[in-house]
């Protein structure tokens, strides 16, 4: 929900207001902060029990002041007056030894608002409901299934930006958060290790209601008895929502954010405009989304966030560049520069998707290194099947994939109409073709 | 340095039950350079109080920022733990009886190496080693400077009057650079400099770092000529580099013993031959080859005195890492690896210095016993999984041809089930390196050191076909 600036608790503006004070005592030029007050509720199972009831009070404060476009920048986590003058003379202090840089500044003046969502109290007792009935229907539909661990945190932050522009931002979030590790066992043989994170309002949810939950569960089960096979093929990956998060935070990182283009190594530094992918790919960072509580309205550097298109039909619309990173390159600061991503809708039924594949691989998890600057990446296939002639056929192990993440979004021959909605990302999933697999 | 808030704090009140106290401040800095423009320049500090309390075998944690003489915020926190463990236990009914007492004791770790550095210091280094980069490279595509200092410090006070108060203290520089290569594609390779120690004895002055550089342009240059890797399974030396990765994330979190309750490989193969019998691996406490680990742990999080840790003893896995409560269910002893990150963090089972130990032979003789395949020398991260199936982004390496190194490779990938692939070592070299850098994560991070010589393995190599 969106309002005029108003923050409930005095102690997290009173201590923006002195940080911003200090600042402009000191002899800055200008200067911003970001207060929060936290209080993190945890529910924790592990090895076999609910093991831990755990409470974080925390206080964090991180501030930035440019003196002569020097910057200087400190982090602490008290408000204590006399912690506050210190921290900002230790900035004070960073400044006066750092080289000048032009792109450097602060956000300017804009409607001064506040964000709020959530719940601000925990419900500990309906936290510890949903984690007995998730063990509880766990071992009822999915027997084999073993946690390895199991967190319900709430998390309740209200946190405020401030500037020395006027800016006046604050987002009050209290949500929830499941979060867990688990493998799939039968006697001595086991899975590869998978899980899933949710982000939602209201504990009272059952947590196998949901579609991807049990898929993710069923998937794994299937996984105790895996198959390797020897050789080299070129043929088609699947890859699950889950796993397209991860390949998109690599396409963020190498094509489209403030280190890849600063540094000029991003392969796409000269092709907004332009066609970069298939026509199938589009996909956008949102900053509100009715079934995304986890995105995030305020960006790091002291803007309301708007959702934004990154890629349309194929075409790169925008980056994803901090005020900074814009400044850097002479490009236009953009309206999202978080990480909450929606991939549109295909128009191919999942069913059909993997009944078009020749041989290739319905990818759950890849764990692989970081793509190279040109996008290069090799890793190994996890909780991953072998797809021969349309039909899902058995559970792989010792499989790796390499390929690499332009050509892979270019050879998106097929996106599913079917997605899934973590609460922090909504994704379907997406057939691409020319990747190299090899067995032992 | 932490002023010891808790003695009164103890000494009047007490503990009620199974109780661990900790105040603690990690302190960081950072100071990166992009191009030559400053895109980071920050210090920053995390500090407070931490209370876990046992009741019935149900843990209560609490924490909260700031760490004064007040007693009162001493007693919430320790009052909110308490709490906390009284909700579960009266939810759960464990009836578990407290851990075994140990004697008591009193020790102090690192706190002579409490040496202030200024930003500006940091900051002048980095631009050193840039400048000379920029001098030097002019051709470069980029090149990134960056310098961190995290120093963690712990105050611990346990109801069996165990007191410790400890610094370990980590400063590091990474140098990146980026080339193209004849395709006009970007080539990237990373070195870390420094390691266990403050700012100021580990990076004097800049210049003793020339060579390095000097050699880690050599290196990208030929990786900028570099060929693909072959894929499938090859005879491959790993560098300590990669043998230490290895030794951490493939074997060493599946013999974590949480994970092994959960059902990781480590279970069912105790006591069985895991690797060739060259193969000999250590979680190490705090000091090996006659100096101190690149993380020195001498009490862990729990009061336990830290002491080294075998894992595998000449290819037979014999050993878990345990915090208090797994080595009471495994009747094993716990050794001091149960280590919390940040004061709000609590204590979970991590390694501290996992290590592959020499063997006997002469790495250039084990290049030239292989007739076809690869020296790998540096890694980028690494993931496994429970199965003890793994993989290790590989930035540098070289193909070995009738027994001597050949061109360059381009970023690959290695992987393999880690039982399976120790036993192919047939050569294990005789000198250990540190990886000393490393940062675990596993609920929380944590810093990690990692160890090892050169291996000799036959290993899939996830190249291009």
């Amino acid at each position: 929900m969106k309002k005029a600036f108003e923050v409930k608790n005095r102690a997290v503006v009173d201590a923006a207001e002195l940080i911003l004070a200090e600042i402009k005592a000191i002899g800055a030029d200008e200067g911003e902060t970001w207060v929060s007050h936290n209080i993190l509720t945890e529910l924790y199972y592990e090895l076999g029990k609910i093991s831990m009831v755990r409470t974080v009070f925390s206080d964090k404060v991180s501030i930035k002041l440019l003196k002569d476009k020097r910057k200087g920048a400190v982090t602490l986590n008290s408000f204590d007056p006399v912690d506050i003058k210190q921290a900002v003379a230790e900035a004070w202090q960073a400044s006066q030894s750092a080289a000048p840089d032009e792109a450097e500044g602060i956000a300017e003046l804009q409607e001064n608002v506040s964000f709020s969502s959530g719940r601000e109290k925990p419900d500990l007792d309906m936290m510890y409901q949903q984690l007995v009935g998730l063990l509880a229907d766990v071992k009822s539909d999915f027997p084999k299934i073993s946690f390895d661990s199991i967190g319900i945190e709430h998390n309740h932050s209200e946190k405020v930006y401030a500037n020395t522009n006027g800016v006046r931002l604050s987002d009050d979030v209290g949500l929830y958060q499941l979060s867990n590790m688990f493998v799939a066992k039968d006697q001595d043989k086991s899975s590869s290790f998978n899980y899933f994170g949710t982000v939602y309002e209201d504990p009272s949810e059952r947590v196998t209601d949901s579609d991807r939950v049990r898929r993710v569960f069923d998937d794994t089960q299937q996984q105790i008895e895996t198959e390797q096979f020897e050789g080299s093929f070129v043929g088609d990956l699947v890859i699950m929502p889950g796993c397209l998060e991860n390949f998109i935070w690599y396409v963020g990182d190498t094509y489209l954010q403030d280190g890849a283009l600063i540094s000029g190594t991003s392969p796409w530094k000269d092709k907004l405009g332009e066609q970069v992918s298939s026509p199938l790919v589009s996909f956008s960072l949102v900053a509100e989304h009715p079934d995304l509580p986890g995105a995030s309205q305020l960006s790091g550097d002291g803007y309301v966030a708007e959702n934004m298109s990154l890629i349309e039909g194929g075409v790169l619309k925008n980056f994803s560049l901090s005020r900074y990173g814009a400044a850097r390159t002479g490009l236009k600061r953009s309206a999202n520069n978080g990480g909450t991503f929606v991939f549109d809708r295909g128009e191919t039924p999942l069913e059909e998707l993997i009944a078009g594949v020749e041989k290739g691989i319905l990818l759950g998890r890849f764990s692989g290194g970081n793509p190279s600057p040109a996008g290069d990446l090799s890793g190994v296939a996890k909780n991953s099947f072998l797809i021969e002639n349309g039909k899902v056929t058995k559970a792989l192990s010792e499989v790796m994939i390499a390929g690499n993440l332009g050509d892979m979004l270019r050879d998106t021959v097929a996106v599913s109409q079917e997605r899934e909605n973590s609460g922090y990302w909504l994704l379907p999933w997406i057939r691409v073709k020319n990747v190299t697999i090899s067995g032992k | 340095m932490l002023q010891d808030h808790l003695h009164d704090f103890v000494t009047k009140h007490g503990f009620t039950g199974y109780t661990e106290l900790r105040a603690q401040q990690n302190r960081n800095r950072s100071v990166a350079m992009l191009n030559g423009s400053l895109v980071s320049n920050s210090s920053g500090i995390s500090k407070g109080i931490s209370a876990r309390v046992v009741k019935g075998g149900a843990y209560g944690f609490a924490s909260a920022t700031g760490y004064g003489e007040d007693p009162d915020a001493i007693a919430q926190v320790v009052n909110a733990a308490s709490q906390n463990a009284a909700f579960l236990d009266h939810h759960v009914q464990r009836g578990q009886t407290d851990f075994a007492s140990v004697q008591p004791f009193t020790r102090k770790d690192g706190l002579e190496q409490d040496v202030a550095v200024e930003q500006s210091y940091l900051l002048g280094m980095v631009d050193d080693l840039d400048s000379y980069i920029a001098e030097r490279f002019p051709k470069l595509l980029s090149r990134r400077v960056f310098a961190r200092v995290l120093d963690m410090e712990k105050l611990l006070y346990t109801s069996d009057g165990v007191v410790s108060h400890s610094l370990v203290p980590r400063s590091n520089v990474y140098i990146f650079m980026t080339a193209e290569d004849k395709d006009g594609q970007p080539v990237e390779l990373y070195k870390v400099l420094g390691g266990y120690g403050n700012f100021l004895d580990n990076f004097k002055n800049a210049e003793e770092y020339f060579d390095k550089i000097e050699k880690q342009h050599e290196l990208l240059m030929q990786k900028a000529e570099g060929v693909y890797a072959k894929p499938g399974i090859q005879t491959v030396i790993l560098d300590y580099d990669l043998a230490g990765i290895l030794a951490h994330e493939a074997v060493g979190h599946t013999v974590e013993a949480d994970f092994v309750q959960t059902g990781s490989v480590g279970g069912p193969m105790f006591g069985k031959q895991v690797a060739s019998e060259k193969i000999s691996l250590v979680d190490i406490a705090h000091t090996a080859f006659g100096e101190l680990a690149p993380v020195p742990v001498f009490v862990d999080d729990e009061g336990t005195p830290a002491q080294d840790q075998m894992l595998i003893e000449n290819g037979i896995l014999n050993g878990y890492m345990h915090n208090k409560e797994s080595a009471r269910k495994f009747g094993h002893q716990a050794n001091g690896n149960a280590r919390a990150y940040d004061f709000s963090d609590e204590p979970l089972i991590r390694m501290r210095n996992t290590c592959i130990m020499p063997g006997t032979d002469k790495l250039e003789e084990m290049i030239a016993s292989v007739e076809d395949g690869y020296f790998m020398t540096d890694m980028n991260n690494g993931q496994a999984d429970s199965t003890g199936e793994f993989m290790f982004g590989v930035p540098m390496g070289f193909e070995i041809k009738n027994g001597k190194l050949g061109k360059a490779i381009k970023d690959t990938t290695v992987s393999g089930v880690a039982f399976d692939i120790l036993k192919t070592a047939d050569m294990v070299s005789d000198t250990v390196s540190w990886t000393n850098s490393g940062m675990c994560g596993k609920k929380q991070m944590i810093p990690v050191g990692m160890g090892g010589p050169a291996i000799k393995v036959k290993i899939n190599v996830g190249g291009r076909a």
